[in-house]
């Protein structure tokens, strides 16, 4: 009996559409890229337009770390309730295969605009423009890579 | 002012006229007896690193009177990783000290001055109607997953049990604990009560502003399944 409930509730669990909520509506978001080549060496954060500042870093704990956590390894105190994980930002094999743009898109727009999970929220009211650029800087110097 | 008559009137109009206009605001005694203050800002201005918990200089626009009595004799946790300003707050190690508790003719005291501290000039009732079933289904999307909500904030699955992250107050009993009229205005502007807060800033219409309100509102512990 256990047995059979163990099995349903997997099949339930499988069936949830992944996202933040289990409505219906909800698409499932794209399956990461096929991940390739191997770590990216370190680049030369300095000569990025947008520089990490002690402001950068201070946001980044103010607002995300609640979700990706306080190093970025996508374990913030929501992590464990949310359907889909925070994106471990010190991984470089998924964050090199994503552009600038493409960070900057996400953290402006939020999950869904860029076909992610709507569980991580838009920050466009929030944060300016040039905030957003040295947050993709600063996960650039999480994940220590670059976009390929 | 040289006849003393005057003058002993006058001093007596002024007695009136401080106590009179201070009145329900003076914090009481008790706040300082049970050191309130230590973990609580009762005005606005900067928050002393201790004061890790929530601001109450609002309380009267914020909670429900019956909610208010009832937390101060029974003390509940709602934010379930702490308030923000809590050290441990990030690290899932919010302190755990239980919270005072007061005795009933305390709470009726307590109860009169945090309902005058107020900072909405004006907060109009906002008598929302009921959420039509289809309006229903539209705010639930939008609060699960076009804004995040979810993420932060527990609310109620289908089935009517807990989910959602807890960076943010539990909403499970929002509709007995806060006035539609606080949400609404947290809604549309939390800076008016909040310099920074660690949620996102959204920019609602109208009409989506009522809906997410009355549907917040629509949480309560007595009736978890709608
Ligand atoms: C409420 C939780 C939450 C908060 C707060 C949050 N995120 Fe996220 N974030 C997520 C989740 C969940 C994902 C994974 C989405 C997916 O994989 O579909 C994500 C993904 C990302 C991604 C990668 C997008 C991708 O392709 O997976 C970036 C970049 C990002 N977040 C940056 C940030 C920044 C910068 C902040 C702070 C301004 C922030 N996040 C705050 C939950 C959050
Ligand atoms: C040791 C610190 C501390 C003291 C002293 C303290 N509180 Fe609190 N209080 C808290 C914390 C922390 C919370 C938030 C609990 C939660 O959300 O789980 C809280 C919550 C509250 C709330 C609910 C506020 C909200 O926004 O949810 C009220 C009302 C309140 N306290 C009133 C009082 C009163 C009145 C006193 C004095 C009799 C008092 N508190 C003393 C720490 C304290
Ligand atoms: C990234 C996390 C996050 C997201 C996303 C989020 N909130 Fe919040 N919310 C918070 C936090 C944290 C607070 C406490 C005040 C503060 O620090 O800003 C809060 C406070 C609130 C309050 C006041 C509750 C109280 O008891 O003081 C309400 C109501 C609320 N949020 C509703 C919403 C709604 C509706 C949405 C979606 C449109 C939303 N939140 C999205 C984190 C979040």
């Amino acid at each position: 009996m256990n047995r059979a409930f163990l099995i349903i509730a997997g099949l339930i669990l499988w069936a949830l559409p992944a996202g933040c909520g289990p409505d219906p509506a909800e698409e499932k978001p794209a399956a990461p890229p096929a991940e390739s080549a191997p770590t990216a060496p370190a680049a030369a954060h300095g000569s990025r337009a947008h520089p990490v500042t002690a402001q950068t870093r201070q946001t980044y704990q103010f607002y995300c770390a609640q979700c990706h956590g306080t190093e970025g390894h996508g374990n913030g105190i929501n992590a464990p309730y949310l359907t889909v994980p925070p994106r471990d930002h010190t991984k470089a094999d998924y964050l090199e295969t994503r552009s600038d743009e493409y960070l900057f898109t996400a953290i402006q727009k939020g999950g869904l605009a860029v076909g992610r999970a709507p569980c991580m929220p838009s920050w466009e009211y929030t944060l300016d423009k040039d905030t957003i650029h040295s947050l993709v800087s600063y996960i650039r110097e999480l994940c220590r890579c670059e976009a390929l | 002012m040289n006849n003393p008559k005057h003058f002993f009137l006058t001093g007596v109009f002024l007695v009136i006229a401080v106590t009179g206009s201070a009145g329900a605001m003076a914090a009481p005694a008790l706040v300082k007896e049970k050191q309130c203050d230590t973990c609580h800002r009762f005005a606005s201005g900067p928050a002393e690193k201790e004061q890790y918990g929530p601001d109450l200089f609002f309380a009267g626009d914020k909670f429900q009177k019956k909610w208010l009595e009832n937390f101060l004799q029974h003390p509940e946790a709602i934010r379930p990783a702490g308030h923000t300003r809590d050290p441990g707050f990030l690290k899932g190690q919010r302190r755990t000290e239980p919270h005072p508790v007061l005795n009933s003719q305390e709470t009726r005291q307590m109860t009169d001055y945090l309902m005058s501290l107020k900072t909405l000039k004006e907060s109009p009732p906002l008598n929302l109607p009921a959420l039509s079933k289809g309006a229903r289904v539209r705010v639930k999307i939008l609060f699960e997953r076009d804004y995040s909500c979810i993420a932060c904030h527990q609310s109620y699955n289908l089935a009517g049990l807990p989910r959602g992250g807890v960076s943010g107050p539990s909403l499970l009993d929002a509709g007995n604990r806060l006035r539609p009229e606080w949400v609404y205005q947290w809604l549309k502007n939390p800076k008016a009560f909040a310099t920074q807060g660690r949620m996102p800033l959204y920019r609602f219409d109208e009409e989506t502003l009522k809906q997410l309100t009355q549907y917040i509102m629509s949480h309560t512990k007595d009736d978890p399944g709608q």
